[in-house]
């Protein structure tokens, strides 16, 4: 009874309080609780892939949105990934969770060897450079097509798990716990580091923090996320193919995310949860479909340039003016101070 | 062998450093990375599809047509898209991204997704020393000289180039010196769209036109800008005619790994930049983030 | 109390937010239906004056990259077909006749490969289609086959996409996994290059009787996929026994825009053919580079881009004397059916129709099958479709044990196309072509009406001199 009880207030004070708490609520619910709703295949699927592409996304967002690195090839760590796990799956016959973890491995190490001539860089160079990474690495692939397959990638490799439900869960929870580490990477002290050497690396060097070390790990955090949601992506399709490399691919992290609300982590998922259904919706409009979802983008982003959580957020909370805590928009004075919202 | 890795060079490199410059141009001028950059190119070459071969206008004015048409556009999306949000960079950045993204997609809805040709202004080949160029290729590198002169003086020689000059510099020091900096941009904005519309419509005859042709030259333009010096001109030039080489070299050496021209150049790049993290004649910019 | 009240209101509007981009919205969405027939359809329907009530349809959904022509290709092959079926009253099966009706699936495979796969599902699932076919861009269609096959056991056929893995290692292997899939048109890459093989062999024979070179040098210009990759390995060794000296091999990417530097290279090489292997925009360019520059080499072998009307315009013109691969030419009588089809096709589109517009005999097999089976039940009309003997505009259908399309004499050959004047002419070969001179001299194999190879203009006067 008393945790009942407990729970019940812990639900009133920290979740009903805020609306942006409620929606976040709501929507792992309904993530978790879909399936009962309905099984439909289709609907599953999308949903799956939403949730690896937001793991790839909100990685995306730890690297570039918190530390500044900005990374225009991400889709790197995505390729490099899929291809481990794939090759590894299907010339040793490992199963996925064994070569999902591998490959994430392998775009940690990645991760390393780009972060390390990457480090002298800054700004747009940084940018501008990584974008060069995912290209170098298709050339490869297509100079050794008997080995990676060339344009056919590297198929026939096993499912991520027998039933669609079960992959829908494993994608959906990995997405959830994967998601909240990372947002709590940004929450404690590294995370204070890396927001600090985005802001001024000069000074954060100045305070004896070696941020090499720091911008290192941030990018071998990235490419292990990143390179999770490859090596799911891989078992899902089951096919690892030279379009993860591409362009576009890093793009879509790009877009999501700042779509979303860049720096946020949140705003990566919520980005690709919004994003990737409409582009299946807009399947519908069959050749304008491309031409309507850059226009959504581009009006969304004319509207709200900060991102569309960071737009709600703001209309749905306001800040006490005296101790800062957050406040449901419609509160006449704070929930923690008392003292008059203005 | 070395000749013709000289003139092959060349060519590729002016069209290269044509768009690059550009690309660099208004980076400097509003620190904006225009991804759309390599869109009004293709869009520039559409434009002379459509005037001069569906409508059949004369080259004479079809060209000049597209060029004012696409730089309006240019300055168009400029004003309602970049300027209002220029504070938040990323979004920006995205939006040049969906920019593209529309021109791609009415390029295909309009035209469709069949590869287009234009026909060359004048038509044939000379061959000095046996090595084939084309009168348009030829055509191409005369343009492209005369407008680079052209934005080179415009840059050093007037109140403008030194009120982009400045901007490029510093924009909050030339804001308060009393320049109207947005003013400043979309005037840049103007010219460097013009350069890409103007390698757009010279280059039409050379490519082919299809609705995905801005993502490859994209690439090398962010690859010759960076190594060259984000904002600087000198840089980006030189940095095409780097890239352009490094290109040719490699198809003539190795032919049978021709497509991996872009690879390798990129791959020298990266290892300029570790060596020069600014770019060639990049400006190091302590003070931004 | 307001503001509790509008406090409830934003809560209720996020949640319905949430559901609706979660999901909730793709269930209502539906993939296009195919568009009501033709004019001309409607116009034959009024003068029989008898109008058929049918028992029910045969759902074929056709995937494909519907905005490009390859897509738009496989939809206008299959609607004639649709068109002519449902005209002439429909398909039988058993007691009941069935109309035919065509789903078109917009996958974008070009831009997107790996996402395609989704809208091939959803139209498995929303419309529940017998069949499918189409299928354009391997990387696309490896992920899509496992699905059809693997997931949801229908059939697919396979209208675009020429690579040999697509059946081979997966029906001789795992008959019961793959036996879903099938392959009507290109013949597999493989075939392909043994014909443009062939074909070399009439340009040398041309080069040595026109130039007088006993031994023509041949470079290989091939883009850089894994599709060609065996053949541009071995060709070195191919070449002599044909009498051929191997120059080199360029191999610029698929999509690159611009060849001249390679041309240069195949110049200075001394070749006097160049043996192309392009089926990306890579083809358009460099016919474009090679006539307005006259390069002094014959071209030859395949270049997908120079098998559509489009390509005279899009290359100026210079594409001119191009000689490629391809399923079926308008001059050229591969079968009874072969100048009929064409004529009707480019009488309705305006366009000569490529191989991927064989979906149209895709349609009258999978349709025949089932009737022949009596059922739509997938099993029964698999048995069937192994037993197809069909004459159609590429020749004659039989699927061999990889449920591959039989290449071969009296089967399906594909023949060589050249670009002359403007006209995309059946060439060259197979004129008389001797598959077997060894065990069956007799055996010699030509199509009526295709004209004899011509070597370029430009090439001609350039080594006369």
């Amino acid at each position: 009874m008393a945790v009942i009880r407990m729970s019940m207030r812990y639900i009133r004070n920290e979740i009903l309080v805020l609306p942006t708490r409620v929606i976040a609520v709501v929507f792992v619910l309904a993530l978790l609780l879909m399936p009962l709703l309905t099984q439909d295949m289709y609907i599953l699927r999308i949903l799956a892939i939403a949730s690896i592409f937001a793991i790839f996304a909100a990685s995306w967002d730890l690297l570039s949105g918190f530390v500044g690195q900005v990374s225009f090839g991400h889709a790197l760590f995505f390729g490099v990934a899929a291809y481990t796990t794939a090759l590894l799956n299907l010339r040793l016959g490992w199963p996925p969770f064994v070569t999902i973890p591998i490959g994430a491995l392998a775009a940690v190490l990645v991760g390393l060897l780009v972060g390390i001539p990457c480090l002298r860089l800054k700004g747009p160079y940084l940018g501008l450079a990584t974008l060069a990474f995912p290209i170098m690495l298709m050339g490869i692939i297509f100079v050794f097509p008997g080995f990676f397959g060339g344009e056919l990638g590297i198929s026939g490799i096993t499912r991520l798990a027998s039933l669609r439900i079960h992959e829908y869960y494993i994608a959906v929870v990995l997405m959830l716990v994967l998601c909240y580490i990372m947002w709590k990477i940004t929450d404690s002290k590294i995370g204070i580091i890396f927001h600090a050497i985005r802001e001024d690396e000069i000074a954060v060097r100045a305070s004896g923090i070696n941020t090499i070390k720091f911008k290192l790990l941030a990018f071998c955090l990235s490419g292990l996320f990143a390179g999770i949601a490859g090596g799911l992506y891989t078992h899902f399709l089951r096919i690892a193919g030279p379009s993860m490399l591409a362009v576009l691919m890093s793009f879509q992290a790009i877009i999501w995310t700042i779509f979303g609300g860049i720096a946020t982590i949140y705003g990566a998922v919520v980005g690709v949860f919004i994003l990737f259904p409409t582009l299946e919706v807009l399947r519908a409009a069959s050749e304008y479909r491309m031409l309507i979802f850059a226009l959504i983008v581009l009006m969304v982003l004319r509207v709200m340039p900060e991102g569309i959580t960071t737009f709600i957020r703001d209309k749905l909370e306001r800040e006490c003016p005296r101790c800062k805590v957050r406040n449901a928009f419609n509160r006449k004075e704070c929930r923690v101070c008392y003292s008059e919202m203005r | 062998m070395l000749s013709d890795i000289l003139v092959y060079g060349l060519m590729n490199g002016a069209v290269y450093a044509m768009l690059a410059v550009g690309f660099s141009l208004i980076f400097g001028a509003a620190r904006i990375i225009n991804l759309a950059h390599t869109a009004f190119f293709m869009l520039a070459a559409y434009a002379v599809f459509y005037f001069g071969t569906s409508m059949a206008f004369h080259p004479i004015i079809a060209i000049p047509l597209s060029i004012v048409i696409v730089t309006l556009i240019g300055v168009f999306v400029y004003y309602v898209f970049m300027e209002p949000i220029r504070e938040h960079e990323t979004a920006v950045l995205i939006i040049t991204v969906a920019v593209a993204l529309v021109f791609q997609e009415l390029i295909l809805i309009i035209f469709g997704g069949h590869y287009r040709g234009v026909s060359s202004i004048v038509s044939g080949y000379i061959s000095p020393m046996g090595i084939r160029i084309s009168y348009q290729y030829l055509l191409t590198i005369g343009v492209v000289s005369l407008s680079l002169v052209a934005v080179w003086l415009v840059l050093m020689k007037t109140r403008l180039g030194v009120a982009i000059r400045s901007s490029a510099q510093d924009r909050e020091v030339a804001n308060l010196m009393g320049m109207n900096v947005a003013r400043i941009a979309a005037a840049t904005m103007a010219i460097s769209v013009g350069l890409a519309a103007i390698a757009g419509v010279m280059v039409a005859p050379l490519y082919t036109l299809e609705p995905h042709m801005w993502l490859d030259p994209l690439v090398l333009v962010l690859a010759i800008v960076i190594l060259g010096g984000l904002g600087s001109i000198k840089g980006s030039f030189i940095g095409a005619m780097i890239l352009a080489f490094i290109e040719v070299t490699v198809v003539f050496t190795m032919p049978g790994g021709s497509f991996l021209k872009v690879a390798i150049a990129l791959a020298i790049m990266l290892v300029i930049l570790v060596v020069r993290p600014e770019g060639l004649y990049g400006v190091y910019m302590e003070g931004e983030r | 109390m307001k503001n509790q009240l509008l406090f409830i209101a934003v809560i209720v509007l996020a949640l319905a937010m949430v559901f609706g981009a979660m999901g909730c919205a793709p269930v209502d969405q539906e993939e296009e239906v195919s568009p009501p027939p033709d004019e001309d359809v409607d116009e034959d329907v009024d003068e029989d004056e008898e109008v058929v009530e049918f028992d029910g349809e045969i759902k074929i959904a056709v995937t494909g990259p519907m905005t490009n022509i390859q897509g738009e290709m496989m939809w206008w092959g299959a609607e004639m077909a649709m068109n002519e079926i449902n005209e002439d009253g429909g398909v039988t099966i058993g007691d009941e006749t069935y109309s035919v009706r065509l789903i078109q699936v917009e996958t974008d495979e070009i831009m997107d490969p790996l996402g395609a796969v989704s809208a091939v599902e959803n139209v498995i699932i929303s419309e529940d289609p017998h069949f499918l076919i189409g299928g354009f861009r391997t990387e696309a269609v490896m992920p899509y086959t496992d699905l059809v096959a693997q997931d949801y056991q229908k059939i697919f056929v396979i209208c675009g996409a020429a690579t040999n893995e697509l059946l081979e290692g997966r029906i001789d292997e795992d008959y019961d996994t793959w036996k879903y899939l099938f392959r009507v048109t290109p013949i597999k890459s493989t075939d392909l290059v043994t014909v443009t093989i062939l074909m070399l062999n009439e340009v040398a024979m041309a080069v040595r009787e026109e130039l007088g070179i006993e031994q023509p040098k041949v470079a290989i210009l091939a883009e850089a996929l894994e599709w060609n990759e065996a053949l541009v390995q071995m060709a070195p060794q191919i070449f002599p026994t044909l009498g051929l000296e191997f120059v080199g091999t360029f191999r610029p990417s698929a999509t690159a825009s611009d060849v001249t530097t390679e041309l240069r290279g195949i110049e200075a090489s001394g070749a006097q053919i160049i043996y192309t292997i392009f089926s990306g925009p890579v083809g358009i360019p460099y016919g474009r580079q090679w006539g307005e520059l006259e390069i002094p080499a014959a071209s030859v072998g395949i270049n997908v881009e120079a098998q559509k009307s489009g390509y005279y315009p899009a290359t100026d013109g210079f594409g001119d004397y191009d000689y490629t691969l391809m399923t079926f030419a308008q001059n050229t009588e591969i079968t009874p059916e072969t100048i009929p089809f064409i004529e009707k096709f480019v009488d309705l589109y305006g366009q000569l129709p490529n191989y991927n517009a064989d979906t149209y005999s895709a349609v009258y097999i999978l349709t025949e099958a089932a009737e022949r089976a009596g059922t739509l039940d997938t099993d029964a009309v698999i048995v069937e479709m192994e037993q197809t003997d069909r004459i159609s505009a590429a020749g004659r259908f039989v699927f061999d044990e990889n449920h591959d399309v039989t290449f071969g004499p009296g089967f399906v050959t594909a023949l060589g196309v050249q670009w002359q004047d403007g006209e995309l002419l059946g060439a060259g070969w197979p004129i008389e072509w001797q598959p077997d001179p060894e065990n069956a001299p007799d055996l010699v194999v030509g199509h009526e009406g295709m004209v004899p190879y011509q070597l370029p203009p430009h090439v001609l006067e350039q080594w006369r001199e």
